[in-house]
Formats: structure tokens, sequence, C-alpha cells
């Protein structure tokens, strides 16, 4: 602290370098302003953050000036009320108000429009100009923000968030003087995955939410509450709206350590699947349609006839409680539990929790928006957005960024080198790489040139980060990542995208590694006769969908509990349909280990109670005793407490868990010559719950088979021709797309197509040409 | 006086490289070579010679400010971009002799140890911009432009950067962003470009005018320079005189010649039995003098004192039958479609201001308005952003002192009185 500004009379303390805006909202002092934001700083362009300022001589007339872009000095003496500079900030009011189309009673910012609030505080009544107002004409700018170009202040915030800080370039200001357009070149979807951040960040009705105008409210009709997002381990602070019974927007929530001001388009978007037409909401016994209690007693009558005979998946995207309650369900019954449904994931998420318990903790978001170089393996901004966000802040600070990728991912575009990998060398290389950094310099062999580029760069790193996407490595790359990080020194951070919500808590809860193989083998051997399955779709997965099915005819019963219709919900003898995340309250566990709680916002008509409630509906049915969560996660994690809904969430107790090494899955497969590696290459909206939004989908990219350049040459294959791939499970015909971003002997394939093929991320697959 | 900037400059014909050599061009750089940076400066401060863009920033002080120990690389900008209405000085120094202004960027950049130097070129004069181009070819060659330029050590490299076209690119901190390739709109002022400009580097800008005057400076001293003007004033200066005159035209003559020199000598005065209105002293941003005015010399402190602003010297010329409500309007016009477009009061009260004094100009003006027009003239000023607005305001501001009655009568009678003058002389 430096010293102390007067405003009106409020001494405020500052910190050097702030400007007096910025120091008055911080001691919720209101002094009027549009162009300024926390994120954006201060430009000056708006002239409604007029302030006075006395002269340090009495005899001087105090001066007018810009409280956001004004120095705070000790004792400066401001007045937001005198006279001269409320005289500034009506003529602004009515200046921007000249050409305002005046529409509020139809505009859907009306009544927390940033606008309407400083012209009822700040403007004249009424208007003086008599003149014509000038008309835009709106863009179509796809499915998920709405356009309405004539209520504009022209305050700049948009395309400085959209271009200066998101690095977006399809949106911008065009044209001058009071014609300045912002929107795209030409009409068409937005292309930035955080483009919904736009309805948050322009101060009127300009860009609003495309989504909640289809059904539209008043906001202060809306129910909220303090919620997390349920579509990736980040953790994301939101703000679910709902009216009578449905589910209508989302809204960043700040967080000062992640999200802060913004949230990504899966997040903001993805909700659509709570009320998409195919979600279950009627509970199902063979078939039919059933009330929850006659559900209950069929459930009931199965577990009893199955006794240990049972097993049961619980979820990466499950909240806490719900895994907690059916694990010690499980554990009751001496059945066996796991939280994933995939031994390879499950291995490759404890292991990665594992590592990050025994480092000094993960970089939060704004911890990453710091570093000075990050080592990136996978994409970031398909499995965790905003932290792709965050490197974007760093990369705008100048750290250099290094990109190990199998297919594309938009991060390439900001890194200094980004070298496509398959697969199966991502572990060769990172070995490389160790090798490179812990070699004495008489050693270092010069061959390898790249490789020692980004040894040495992050070497040279004040504050490195090493950065993982479970999904796409396997636990000896994850291990490699974490000996890298230990190589590098202490000032290296390291941090994994995790692969769910919860995966984080999956992993802690599931403890003993090998417990899905060990599940999935006893089904297969007929040893479990009835599995319980809890916002999981083992029966989908892209590598062992084909085996869960098969294995899922053996078994008696299957019971399932989701909020989504899924193959194995399709699938189900009994169904409990479930509260999906903002109509029940729970606890995620983020990458961090942060667990965060959220509440529920409202309640649908239909009757949905949560997993953990229906878990604990059958264990009274069953005539067990059982604690309630938190009772059972207190004693599970000694020193849990339940993080209150709209708290900072607290870190998760170190837990000691297995690293697990399976070398066995990648390297063994023989190379043939007709064998590519398969790559899972996604975007930004491909996550279980988001797939269910409609208008999200409508920007999913189309299915090619992808391949690089050099290998389409390789295999004498053109770009567009039609390739047959042939997968242990099915075949597909795909068009090919050239993409020097996809590593050689690779094929980047969507979700969809490696479900289809019945192929994971890095197995082997067939690919010939179609003649 | 002899002309100076303009001795060699033929528009028709402007001096290849050999003839420029041969009329004793480049010899200032030799001069300059001579010379420590820092004594350069000196001259060129001991001159006096002040900004020729508008604002009459002292050149010397500029480039001392700019500091010996500030962070290579450095730039200097060359300014001529010229779009100021009534203003065509930097246009005849382009299309007249592009050697000349190369030889002064030169020496300057060598003052300021510059290693590089954009001539930013208003788009309309890109055929001008391409020869200056073909000039810079031609130097580079002869090697007067390069590394080690005549063995003094001294490395330069010049290009040209032709317009998008807008007004508000020659602002300087505009400029720079349109150099960079983003929208023109103006910087902050702080950090100074000086400071932190072009690419983030110390950067200098300044007017072509400015600088042509260096290298005559150099070779025939600070003295010289300041007893080119006449009261009071130092230097010699492109006039420009348009509007209504007979021969409007540029003039190099001493600063601080009047402007009734300029206007009844040089432009051979206004048309058989027209009087003089008033008219503007320094391009389409300054306020309009009165004809009580015409003594005042035509220099920076003197037009100020006579409240006005010396801008870019160039004087445009109302008669007696040129209605000043319709001449006024037609510059708010120019500056409400010219305006960047960042700022509320400029860009969104410039067209209100337009659209107040189309009113008035129809017949249909109000009894409040003139005091509406300058209460929001006394905010669109000082609170803009840059100094744009309160250019822009400049001429209204004075019509509406100056020409009141004028105004008064648009609104009391409903009509235009010059209408009325104008068709009785027809
Ligand atoms: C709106 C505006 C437009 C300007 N246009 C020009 C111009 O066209 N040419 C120019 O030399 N200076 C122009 N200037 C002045 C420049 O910003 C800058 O002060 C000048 O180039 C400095 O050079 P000098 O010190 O040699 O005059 C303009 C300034 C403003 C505020
Ligand atoms: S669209 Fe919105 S954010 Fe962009 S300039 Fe206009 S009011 Fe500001
Ligand atoms: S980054 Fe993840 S948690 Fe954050 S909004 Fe996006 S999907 Fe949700
Ligand atoms: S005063 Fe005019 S030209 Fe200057 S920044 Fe504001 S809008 Fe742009
Ligand atoms: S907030 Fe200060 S000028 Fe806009």
């Amino acid at each position: 602290m430096l010293g102390i500004i007067r405003i009106d009379g409020h001494e405020i303390p500052f910190e050097p370098g702030d400007n007096l805006l910025k120091v008055a909202l911080a001691a919720d002092v209101d002094i009027p302003y549009f162009c300024y934001h926390a994120a954006l700083g201060s430009v000056g362009a708006c002239r409604l953050c007029a302030v006075e300022i006395m002269s340090d001589d009495p005899d001087k007339v105090p001066r007018v000036a810009m409280a956001c872009l004004e120095p705070a000095s000790d004792g400066l003496e401001v007045s937001v009320s005198a006279p001269a500079a409320q005289q500034v900030r009506q003529r602004v009011i009515e200046f921007l108000m000249i050409n305002h189309p005046h529409d509020c009673p139809i505009c859907d910012e009306g009544g927390e429009c940033h606008l309407q609030e400083m012209t009822v505080a700040c403007g004249p009544a009424y208007r003086r100009y008599q003149g014509h107002k000038r008309t835009f004409t709106n863009q179509n700018l796809g499915p998920l923000v709405h356009h309405e170009m004539n209520r504009c202040i022209t305050c700049y915030r948009c395309t400085r968030f959209y271009q200066d800080y998101a690095l977006g370039d399809d949106l911008g200001a065009m044209r001058l003087r009071n014609e300045v357009y912002f929107g795209r070149f030409q009409d068409g979807p937005l292309e930035s995955p955080f483009a919904g951040n736009l309805v948050e960040i322009c101060p009127t009705g300009v860009f609003t939410d495309a989504i909640f105008r289809q059904h539209f409210t008043r906001v202060w009709d809306l129910k909220t509450a303090s919620s997390i997002c349920p579509h990736c381990s980040v953790g994301c602070n939101i703000l679910p709206g709902a009216r009578d019974g449905t589910l209508r927007r989302v809204r960043h929530r700040p967080h000062p350590e992640i999200n802060r001001w913004f949230i990504c388009d899966r997040g903001r978007y993805g909700h659509q699947y709570s009320e998409h037409t195919a979600r279950p909401l009627t509970p199902r016994v063979a078939g039919a349609t059933i009330t929850y209690r006659k559900a209950l007693i069929a459930a009931t009558e199965q577990i009893k006839a199955a006794g240990d005979r049972i097993g049961g998946l619980g979820s990466i995207r499950e909240d806490l409680e719900g895994n907690a309650l059916l694990r010690a369900l499980l554990n009751n019954l001496n059945g066996i539990f796991s939280a994933f449904n995939d031994p390879e994931l499950e291995a490759a998420t404890i292991t990665a929790v594992n590592r990050i318990q025994n480092s000094d903790g993960t970089p939060s978001l704004t911890e990453m928006e710091q570093v000075d170089a990050a080592l990136i393996l996978g994409d970031l901004t398909a499995h965790a957005p905003m932290i792709d966000l965050a490197l974007r802040q760093a990369y705008r600070r100048g750290a250099q960024l290094t990109v190990l990728h199998n297919g594309p991912t938009p991060l390439t575009q900001f890194a200094v080198t980004t070298l496509p990998v398959p697969p199966h060398e991502m572990g060769a290389y990172l070995s490389r790489l160790h090798e490179r950094i812990t070699a004495s310099p008489a050693s270092k062999d010069v061959q390898d040139e790249s490789t020692a580029e980004i040894a040495e760069r992050l070497a040279a790193a004040r504050r490195p980060l090493l950065i993982g996407v479970v999904e796409t490595l396997a636990a000896s790359e994850i291990i490699a990542l974490a000996q890298l990080a230990t190589a590098l020194g202490t000032d290296a951070r390291l941090a994994y995208a995790l692969p769910g919500a919860n995966a984080y808590g999956a992993a802690l809860l599931t403890l003993a590694s090998r417990k899905t193989t060990t599940i999935l083998e006893a089904i297969e051997t007929g040893q479990i006769q009835t599995l319980i399955v809890a916002g999981t779709d083992p029966l989908g997965d892209t590598r062992l969908g084909s085996r869960w099915r098969a294995a899922c005819q053996r078994l008696n019963t299957l019971i399932v509990l989701d909020c989504i219709a899924t193959t194995t919900t399709a699938a189900a003898d009994i169904l409990f349909p479930v509260a999906a995340w903002a109509e029940r309250g729970g606890t995620f566990v983020n990458y961090e280990g942060r667990a965060q709680g959220f509440a529920p916002a409202f309640k649908r008509l239909e009757l949905l109670p949560s997993t953990a409630e229906v878990i604990a509906d059958l264990v009274q049915c069953l005539d067990l005793y059982l604690p309630d969560a938190p009772a059972v996660l207190s004693e599970a994690f000694p020193g849990y407490q339940a993080p209150v809904p709209g708290s900072a969430g607290s870190l998760m107790p170190v837990h000691p868990l297995p690293t697990h090494i399976d070398t066995a899955t990648r390297s063994d497969h023989e190379h043939h010559h007709k064998h590519w590696q398969a790559a899972l290459t996604t975007w930004y909206g491909d996550e279980e719950l988001a797939s269910f939004a409609p208008a999200l989908m409508k920007l999913a990219p189309t299915a090619t088979a992808l391949i690089s350049p050099a290998a389409a040459l390789n295999a004498n294959i053109e770009e567009g021709a039609q390739v047959k791939l042939r997968g242990p499970v099915g075949t597909m015909t795909l068009p090919v797309q050239l993409d020097n971003r996809v590593a050689d002997g690779t094929v980047a394939l969507t979700r969809m197509a490696l479900v289809q093929l019945g192929v994971g991320h890095g197995d082997l697959l067939e690919l010939e040409p179609v003649s | 006086m002899e002309a100076v900037l303009t001795r060699h400059l033929d528009p028709t014909a402007p001096l290849g490289l050999p003839a420029y050599q041969a009329n004793g061009g480049y010899r200032s750089l030799t001069a300059a070579f001579d010379l420590k940076p820092e004594a350069l400066i000196k001259i060129v401060e001991d001159a006096n010679l002040r900004g020729r863009g508008g604002a009459g920033f002292p050149c010397g002080l500029k480039w001392r400010l700019r500091g010996t120990d500030a962070p290579r690389p450095r730039y200097l900008i060359c300014n001529l971009d010229e779009s100021e209405p009534g203003t065509f000085k930097d246009r005849h120094l382009l299309y007249g002799g592009p050697h000349q202004i190369i030889e002064a960027i030169i020496v300057s950049a060598y003052a300021l140890q510059a290693e590089r130097s954009i001539i930013f070129v208003r788009g309309e004069y890109a055929k001008g911009g391409n020869s200056l181009s073909r000039a810079i070819k031609e130097a580079e060659t002869a090697g007067l432009i390069g590394s080690n330029i005549g063995g003094s050590g001294f490395d330069l490299q010049i290009e040209v950067h032709i317009s998008g076209g807008r007004y508000i690119c020659g602002e300087e901190t505009a400029q720079i962003n349109a150099i960079e390739g983003r929208r023109p709109n103006p910087r902050p002022k702080i950090p100074r470009p000086s400071v932190k400009g072009l690419w983030g580097q110390p950067t200098t800008s300044n007017n072509v005018e400015t600088l042509v005057n260096v290298p005559h400076i150099l070779l025939n001293g600070a003295d010289w320079f300041r007893n080119l003007g006449v009261n009071g004033g130092c230097g010699s200066k492109l006039f420009c005189v348009s509007g209504k005159v007979q021969h409007p035209g540029l003039f190099e003559l001493p600063i601080g010649t009047t402007a009734r020199e300029l206007i009844f000598e040089h432009a051979g005065g206004l048309a058989k039995g027209r009087d003089l209105l008033g008219f503007i002293p320094g391009g389409a941003s300054t306020a309009f003098l009165l004809p009580k005015h015409l003594d005042v010399p035509m220099d920076f402190d003197p037009i100020a004192k006579a409240g006005s602003r010396f801008g870019t010297g160039c004087i445009i010329v109302f008669d007696d039958v040129t209605c000043p409500l319709q001449a006024t309007l037609n510059l708010i016009r120019f500056f409400a479609r010219e305006s960047c477009g960042f700022c509320t009061p400029c860009r969104d009260g410039l067209p209100y201001l337009a659209q107040i004094l189309t009113t008035i100009a129809a017949g249909q003006g109000q009894a409040n308005d003139l005091s509406l027009l300058e209460e929001l003239c006394a905010m669109i000023g000082p609170q803009s952003f840059c100094a744009f607005a309160p250019g822009a305001v400049m001429p209204l501001v004075s019509s509406l002192q100056c020409f009141r009655e004028h105004y008064e009568r648009h609104i009391t009678t409903g009509h235009c009185p010059f209408d009325t003058v104008n068709k009785k002389g027809a």
C-alpha cells in the first residue's frame, strides 16, 4: 500500500500503479464507467468515468479527468459528485443515446443492462437531439450469439475481449466515425471457443445469448444458485438461471483464482443437455415406465438376489457425494466399485492425481497466466478450454509455448514450437527431452535440434509449466511429464487436464487401480450378476464399448442412474433418471484437487432425485445402515469438510494413491504397413453432456479422416479421397483431409468415429483408399 | 526573401539524383557527419525551428527530450499525411522534388541516431509516394542510404508507407497504429511515443516541412535561419492561400509575414467588389479571424494571441457573400466524417453539432440552438481523447462568436440571409 486518496470524503488506500477507477471500484465506491473492464484495462474511450480532481494549488480551479486513465497518487482529492463531472457524464449519456433505438421493452439485456443503469444514474431524462438515428444491419453470428448492432455504444469492449484478450481474429471493429461496426467481415458463426463471453462483456444488448433468447424470460424472474460447471475438470464457477422448472441459461460467477470473469462456450451453452427432448425423466423397469417407488422396489429385489455378486461404476462426471455413497453401498455389499469404465483412463487419471498430490501443488488458472514457458501435451482447448484461455494470457505476456500434439489443436497458433508426435512415440520423446535436460553439457548430442531447443527453453524459463491432457496420454507418459517437472527444478509447475468435472474425486475414491478391469472380467466370467452404473456410459465407450456390451449381456440386472440418454441407459433393465447438476447440490473436485460445492438452482416438475438420494433410498429399502454422504466423505478423507457453494472451495486432503504404470497398453502392438495409429481429435464442444446441446453441436466439425500431407504422399492418398477405416468393431468410410498438425502414421478421428470403429486414442487401425 | 525550401522544386520535372546533387543536394550529409549528433540537435534548437505539422512544438527540444540513451532500435517518422483542408504545402514538397525530403531525413535521423525512418504519405498522394520510393532506391544505390553511409558509421533504412487514407492517420499516435497495421485510433498520451512508440520503441514524429528545413539550417547556420523570419518569427514558411481569392496558391515567405500581405499581395486579393468576411489562418481546425486581424504576423505566438492557431499556416479566405454558417457546417461535416470513432464526445457529438447546424441552415433553428451548440462544444473539445475534437470545434466556436448575428438571422427570419444577397448579386 502506497497511500490514500480521498473520493468525496472517503479515504481509500491504493496500490502503486492503480488508476482512480480501479481503486474506487475495489473500495465499493461507485464511479460510472463503460469501457473499463478489470480484465481489459483502461482505454479512455467512453469518457463516462469523468471525475473532478482538486489541484494542490488552492488558487487553481479543479480539473475534470477520466478516472480510468488517472493514476492514483497520495493525498489526491477526487470528487465524483462535483457538478462539472456530472455535466460531462450527462453529456456522454446524451451522446450515446442519440442513435440508441430505445427498445428496452424488447431487448434481452433489459434488467441487467449497464447502459440502462448508467442512463438512469447519470443521463438527462429527456432527449434533445431531433435528427435521424443511424441504422445498422445485423449479422448472423451463428447459433450461440445474437447480434443487434443498433444498441451499440462503441465501448470497444467486445473487440478488446475477442481479439486482444482471447486472441480471436474473426470479430472486430470496422469503419469509423459514428458508424463503427462491431462484427465479422461477413455473416457466419463466431469461431472463438470463448465467443459467448461477448454476451457478458458487452454492456448493452448488442451481443445476447441466442439460446436464452429461444426460451426467454426477464432476468429478474430467474432462479439462480452458486454452481460449478459440470463440463470439464477446470471447475469454473457459474450461475445457472432457471424459471418454471426449466434451465434457461448459464453465466460466469467470478472465482478469483479460476475463471474470474469468463467461461468457455462449452460451459455456457452445454447446459442445453438438461433440457434435451431425449432426456430420461421417468424411471423404467424392463422397458416400461414405472413410478420411482416401484423402480426402487425392483432394484432392491435384484440387489438382494445378487448378494455379493455385485459391481458398481461411478463416474468422473458424477459428484463426489454420488460416487462416495455408491462406493459405500458396494463396500457394504462386498461388491466391487470403480469410478471408471476404461482401465487406461483409470490408470492415467489415478497416476495424474497421484503426481499432483506429490507435487507442490498444481497451479491455478491465474498462476498459469504468469508462467513464462509451457510444454503442452495434447489439445487443451478441447479438454480444458479455460486453461487454453489462461495460456493465451501467458502468451500475451511473452510466455513461450511448446505444443506436442497428435492432431490439430488451436494453441499451436501461439506456440514457438509445435511438434506432431504420434501417440506411440510420445513416451520416447519425453524421455529424450528428459535426457536432454538432465545431461551434462558435454554429452549433449547436436543431432536433435528441436528437442535441444525445447529443452533449453524450458530450462531457461523462470516459471515453466508442464501440462498434459490425461485423456490422450498413457500413465507412463503422465509420469514422464512429472519427471520432466522434477528435472527442471522447484520452480517448474505441473498440471494435468483431467477427463471430467469430478475426475479428481473419482480417482481418490477408486483408490487401487485396475478396478475397472476387475469388474469387467468379473462380469465376463459371471461373477457379477448385477451392475449399478451411475452417470457413465461404459457401453458407449470408444475402445471398450463393444466389450462392455458383450459383457453386460451376461448380467442379470443392469441398473443405471443418469440424466442423459446413452447407450447404457438404453440397455438398462432398471433406469433411474436423476437430477442434472443445476437441479441438485453436490461437490466436484477440479484438476487442482479443489473441492467446490454447488447448490441446486431449481427443481423440475418431475421427481428427479440426485444420484446420492437414489442410493440413499436404495440403502433404506435394503434395510442397510449407511451414514449420509458428508459422513461417508469425512470417513474416507479425514479432515474433509464439505465446501460451501459460493465459497472459494477447499483442497482435498492428500490421500495415498498407488502409481499405476500400465506399460502393456500401448507399445506392444506390432506395426504393420496398413496400420495407422488412431488419435482422438476433438473440439471444445466435445464432451458427454455437452454433446446433447443442439446449438453447440451445430458447430461440430464434420467427420473426416485427418492425416498429415507427408503420410498422405507416402500412402498415395489425395485430399478429399475416400478411405476405408477398419477397427476391431466396425468399419467406416470417410473423406481424407490433409493437415500438417497431424503426426506421422496417425489418423485423427472424432470421438464418434472411434466409437464406431471400437478403437481408443493410440490404438491401431487399418486405413485403405476406396478405389 | 530568396526561396529556400522551394528553390529547386518543380512538380512538372522534379530533379533526379544527379541533377539534385549538381545543385548542391546532399551536401548537408558531410556537414552533419562531421558533427556529433548532439551538436546537430543544438543547432536546430538554436535555430528555433518549430513544428510545421500544426502544433508548433520546438523541433530541437523534441529531439533532445527523446534522449541520447533511448533504447534501440529508434524510429523517425516523417509525417506526410497532410489531410488538413486548405493545406497543400507538403504535397508541393513531395511532388516538387523527393530528394530534398530524403536528404532531410538522413540528416535528422543522424541527429536522432535513428536507424529506421518511415515516411507516412497521404493515400491520395500515392503517385508522389511511389516516386519517393524510386528516389529512395536511387539514393540507396548511390550509397546515400544503407549501412555506414559515406563512411560515417551511421546506418539508415528509409521506407514509404502509403496511408489507407483518413484524416486521423495524421495524428502521430494514430499514425503509429496505422503503420503497425492496427486501427488508426490515437493512443493514450502516456507513455509518449518518444519512450514507447512504433513497435514499442522510441519514436520521433515530424512533419515533412519541419524536416526539410534541417539541412538548410545545418549548411547556413542557426542565425541565418532565425533571420529569415520577419516580425519576430524564425525561418521560412510554406504558406497556402485558398478560398475566395483571385490567385490561390502556395508561397514560400518569411514566417511572420502578415495575412494582409499574403491575401492581398501574393494571392491577388478578393474578386472585384467583394469584401473580406474573415479567414481561417492555419487549416480547417483553427479559429476564424476577422479583417481586423489582417496585420497580425502569421506566426505561432501572435496568431495564438489573436485567439486562433497558426496550425499549418494555410489560410482559407471567406468573402462577404459566403454564409459563415454554411461554411462552418461544411467544416463540421468534414470533422464528423473524419472522427476516428474512438471516443464518445467526438464520435457522437460532432454529428449532433452538424445536425443542429443543418436545421438552422434550413431555416428551422430554435431560439436556444446557439446556446446548445456552445454548451456541446464546451464539452466536446476538452473532454475528448485526442486533439482532433478540440480542433474540430474551434471553427464553430469562433464562428459563433465572430458571426453571431448571421446565425441569429437564420433563426429569426427562417432562411439564410446570404441566399438573398447571392440572388441579388446574380
Ligand atoms: C487530428 C490530427 C491530425 C493531424 N494531422 C497531421 C498531418 O496530416 N500532418 C502532420 O504533419 N501533422 C499532423 N498532426 C500533428 C501530428 O500529430 C504531430 O504533432 C506532428 O506530426 C509533429 O510534427 P512537427 O512537430 O514537426 O509539427 C495532426 C494532429 C492531429 C491531432
Ligand atoms: S458491441 Fe457492445 S461491447 Fe462492443 S462496442 Fe458495442 S456496446 Fe461495446
Ligand atoms: S473450462 Fe471447463 S469448467 Fe470452465 S466453463 Fe469451460 S467446460 Fe466449464
Ligand atoms: S477525439 Fe475524435 S479522433 Fe480523437 S480519439 Fe476521440 S473520436 Fe478519435
Ligand atoms: S471508463 Fe474511463 S473512459 Fe471509459
